[in-house]
């Protein structure tokens, strides 16, 4: 549970899809604010009192990139995550473009909204605080940033280049779901769907390394969302 | 035609006040070389090739002429100096009737006029008259001639333009013009290839009509069955009355969800691919992209029982690509690779640079395609009836093949005996 209760935007001109990210946010503990239209959202962003926006792409009197752009013209930084029935790389990496911290594709799961709000928040409180860390650690798993080195337990872990960025991932996110997507976005920078098991066969191998020889597990497999590395089960 | 005869006018002229002023001045030096008996010892000598139109005379103070050709009495008094002017002079026959081109130059006591009379030139430009007025009217003729043989040859050639546009507008996309030049690029005139860029615009337009078509029912017939499952798994979950077992059965519901979700957005991709924006494409290196599929999929491959194996040429130049959509494209090769060819145990990865194309290859040692149902295989994307069994993968075969296409390139099926090689072939101009 955050510290605070942090206050989400929801600027979304479906009213179906709106209510039911309200009702999931309430529940998972946010204040939350809905309009639907650019124009209203831009008015309430602009306030700055918000810690998230959740707009849509499409929206009537402004769209969500334009608004996004006013929002950022305005010197207001609020992280904001775009959601949109667009789902080409193309329309992705264009909202990304654009100033948008995330960009989830309707039809999403909750499990990968949350997770994508998760990981927003943590990186903002990261950017105030340890955000020059060198050494992360989670439970009695070592990771030096700097070295690229890993032990658990004081025991060191070969790592090849692509897994040590993976865990690392999962270290600044320990505690967090990590959904497949995220992991396929930000390590290897592909915005496309590859269907198969990709991610799982890395996430195996690297699991395999972290676990082998030790008594507690530590990467997790969240049935339905994604992974998360974490002492607790 | 008045351009033309002031031009040939002005410069009959300067030639005339060239030589009239070349004239007198030799004569002057003449005169003040050896006097009058010298200056009328020359003309006379001048006199002797029995040119009509020459005027070389002597004046004296009261107009009278004292030697040399030329009317008697020019006017009352000496004429003035000047150095070149055209007038008439005299008051005799021939010098009254026509007009002279003459200089008049100051000898002692007298006035030496020298100049030639117009009538030669008159008659030549007289002559360039009727002869601009004749070509003028033969222009006339021709042009009007030629004009309406012009009409109705550009009529005829058009027409058969204009006819296929019309059959292609009711319907009949086959249609194409008949090009004698096709083939021969550069060959041809401007309807030829107005024929050729017409004829390509339809072959397109037919191929993505066809390719429309194809997808759709593809689409059709791939989203049938998730969704008779999806159906099925929905009716079964509706009916569990135990928390537990309806908790799994909807689990399943959202994995046939996602498989109907993917195969959409694949399609959309496709049909975006046909018309991606080029400054979507930047100049990458082919190896790189490479190497990435590589460490993303050799695990995959691995994991399931095959060998992976890479081969890339090392040090290829940049080529302008699409990266995202190409890995993808690649991707969806070696996922085909897993499903279909499994049972011979490697899976292969090329990069291969050729002097002005580039190899993407993925090569299997599964069953193949025999070589007469290769293009076959390629007009219908890949839906072999090997592919049915498996659901999309017909639709990630015609990704490939679109993105081959976004990057000017082909997709290309060959033997890897035993095996199938297929090749992403990019032109390394693009």
């Amino acid at each position: 549970m955050p510290p605070v209760t942090r206050k989400i935007l929801i600027v979304e001109d479906d009213s179906s899809t709106s209510a039911y990210l309200a009702k999931g946010l309430s529940e998972a503990g946010f204040a939350v604010e809905s309009c639907s239209d650019g124009r209203d959202g831009l008015f309430l962003a602009s306030e700055g009192i918000f810690d998230l926006i959740i707009a849509d792409r499409m929206l009537p009197g402004l769209n969500g990139i334009a608004m996004l752009g006013a929002i950022r013209a305005a010197g207001v930084r609020t992280p904001t995550l775009i959601l949109s029935a667009l789902g080409t790389v193309d329309d992705r990496i264009d909202g990304l473009n654009a100033g948008a911290d995330d960009y989830l594709v309707k039809p999403f799961s909750f499990a990968e909204l949350t997770a994508r709000i998760d990981a927003i928040f943590r990186r903002v409180d990261r950017g105030a605080g340890e955000g020059q860390a060198t050494r992360l650690s989670v439970g009695d798993l070592e990771i030096d940033l700097l070295g690229r080195t890993v032990a658990r337990a004081g025991r060191p872990i070969q790592l090849g280049a692509r897994e040590f960025n993976l865990l690392e991932y999962l270290a600044r996110h320990a505690g967090q779901v990590v959904t497949r997507t995220m992991m396929l976005e930000k390590i290897w920078n592909y915005h496309f769907d590859p269907g198969s098991n990709v991610v799982d066969v890395h996430i195996g191998r690297l699991r395999r390394k972290l676990e082998e020889g030790f008594a507690a597990p530590i990467l997790h497999t969240v049935r339905g969302a994604g992974y998360r590395l974490s002492v607790e089960p | 035609m008045a351009f033309v005869w002031k031009l040939v006018r002005d410069q009959a002229i300067d030639e005339l006040r060239r030589d009239t002023v070349e004239e007198s001045e030799g004569l002057v030096a003449i005169y003040r070389a050896g006097g009058l008996p010298a200056l009328a010892r020359t003309i006379d000598e001048g006199r002797a090739n029995g040119d009509r139109s020459r005027i070389v005379a002597v004046i004296a103070a009261d107009g009278r002429r004292v030697a040399g050709i030329g009317p008697a009495i020019v006017g009352s008094g000496a004429p003035a100096p000047t150095i070149f002017r055209i007038g008439r002079m005299g008051d005799s026959s021939p010098w009254l009737e026509r007009e002279a081109g003459y200089a008049v130059r100051e000898v002692g006591p007298y006035r030496l006029v020298s100049g030639r009379l117009l009538d030669d030139w008159e008659q030549e430009q007289q002559g360039i008259e009727r002869a601009l007025a004749a070509a003028m009217l033969l222009s006339l003729a021709l042009g009007i001639g030629g004009g309406l043989i012009v009409t109705r040859y550009v009529g005829r050639r058009l027409d058969r333009v204009a006819d296929v546009i019309e059959g292609v507008a009711s319907g009949d996309l086959s249609r194409r013009v008949v090009n004698p030049a096709a083939g021969h690029p550069g060959g041809g005139d401007a309807f030829d290839r107005l024929a050729t860029r017409l004829n390509a615009m339809l072959d397109k337009t037919e191929r993505l009509m066809t390719e429309l078509r194809i997808v759709t029912d593809g689409l059709a017939h791939d989203l049938r069955s998730p969704l008779a499952r999806l159906r099925a798994k929905a009716e079964v979950a509706v009916l569990q009355a135990d928390p537990a077992q309806r908790e799994a059965a909807m689990g399943g519901l959202l994995i046939e969800t996602d498989l109907v979700m993917r195969m959409l957005s694949t399609m959309i991709e496709i049909t975006r691919a046909e018309s991606v924006p080029r400054d979507r494409l930047a100049p990458i290196d082919p190896a790189a992209l490479m190497e990435e599929i590589a460490e993303l999929y050799g695990p995959v491959i691995e994991d399931s029982g095959m060998r992976f194996e890479v081969g890339i040429e090392a040090h290829p130049p940049q080529i302008v690509l699409h990266r995202e959509l190409m890995t993808q494209a690649i991707a969806n090769l070696i996922d085909n690779a897993l499903r279909h060819a499994a049972q011979g145990g490697e899976i292969r990865l090329g990069l291969v640079i050729g002097p002005d194309e580039a190899r993407f290859q993925v090569a299997d040692r599964g069953p193949g395609i025999a070589e007469a149902d290769r293009a076959q295989a390629l007009r219908r994307f890949g839906r072999l009836d090997v592919a049915r069994s498996v659901p999309g993968a017909g639709l990630g075969m015609a990704l490939v093949e679109a993105v081959a296409r976004l990057h000017g390139g082909r997709l290309e099926l060959g033997d890897h005996a035993p095996g199938l090689i297929v090749a992403i072939v990019i032109p390394l101009t693009a």
